[in-house]
């Protein structure tokens, strides 16, 4: 196990191995970070149910920009030009759960609990990892996302409580994001994952870190009052 | 020191600013919330500026 802390400076002397994880990671982070506004600035920001919802989109979608920033000046200073991801169509993103477009408020409401959570432990990943550069970003990344899901949630609560319909159409996208967010974490076998737990790049397995996440969720929906989906129904990646 | 992208750091500037825009816009609504025309003037200008963004022109932005 690699257990040394890198700073940029140090970069170019590393293995060819741990530079290319690095950089697919960055890439994939920068991805995911820009990814979440695309699917949702155009059809909800107007849609949203009061003003004060079109703000917060508006101020969630800052902060992304503001993620994907600061990522992408991680990449940049060693060479990895992630600007692509920008103007990429929502179908190429490297995640399947960012290629479409979310059009229902239920479904933005469920994407900030679920999908801004599988974001939240994707992040925790690098916490003391060994790139001290991406390190570094952390904290505040974590703190803002933090506020995304907990929006999430309250909006999620708010239309489960506005009655049967609304708890109905709630169930439906949390059936519909739940499965997306556990294919998030990747293959259970991926050889890559034990490659970036190898190089410090990443904490958990991707089992591990899914199993905590359904440990985390499932409560969590009891308590609201919705049923947990199935975990192994309509995955494609176990 | 290895090789940074070009223009990585217009490329952070810009973005910078405007997240900063973006949150100026977003503070400027929610303090005056009572105010239906700067709350939609608020929202009118958070859509373009992220319709900008959502473009991804990166050269255009940087020209």
């Amino acid at each position: 196990m690699f257990t040394d802390k890198i700073e940029a400076k140090d970069f170019d002397k590393m293995d060819p191995e741990y530079k290319e994880l690095l950089g697919h990671v960055l890439a994939i982070q920068a991805d995911c970070e820009i990814g979440g506004p695309h699917l949702y600035v155009e059809t909800m920001l107007p849609a949203a149910p009061t003003k004060l919802d079109q703000l917060i989109i508006a101020r969630t979608a800052a902060e992304e920009i503001d993620h994907f920033r600061k990522v992408a000046r991680v990449a940049g200073d060693i060479g990895v030009d992630v600007s692509f991801v920008l103007s990429q169509p929502n179908e190429k993103r490297f995640v399947d759960t960012f290629r479409g477009l979310i059009t229902t408020w239920e479904d933005n409401a469920v994407f900030g609990f679920l999908i801004d959570r599988v974001g939240r432990y994707q992040l925790e990943e690098f916490y003391d990892c060994s790139y001290l550069p991406l390190q570094r970003i952390l904290p505040d990344i974590v703190t803002e996302e933090l506020g995304h899901i907990e929006y999430g949630y309250n909006k999620t609560l708010e239309l489960i409580q506005s009655g049967d319909e609304g708890k109905a159409r709630t169930q439906k996208a949390v059936d519909y994001w739940y499965v997306r967010a556990l294919d998030m974490f990747g293959r259970s076998a991926s050889i890559k994952s034990e490659r970036y737990r190898y190089w410090g790049l990443k904490r958990r397995s991707n089992d591990q870190a899914r199993q905590d996440y359904i440990n985390e969720v499932g409560p969590i929906l009891t308590q609201m009052g919705l049923t947990v989906p199935d975990p192994n129904k309509g995955r494609r990646y176990m | 020191m290895p090789q940074a992208v070009a223009n990585i750091e217009q490329l952070d500037e810009h973005l910078m600013e405007v997240v900063r825009a973006l949150h100026s816009a977003v503070r400027q609504g929610v303090s005056h919330k009572d105010n239906s025309k700067v709350v939609d003037t608020a929202i009118k200008d958070c859509k373009e500026m992220l319709d900008e963004v959502m473009k991804g022109n990166v050269k255009e932005w940087l020209n």
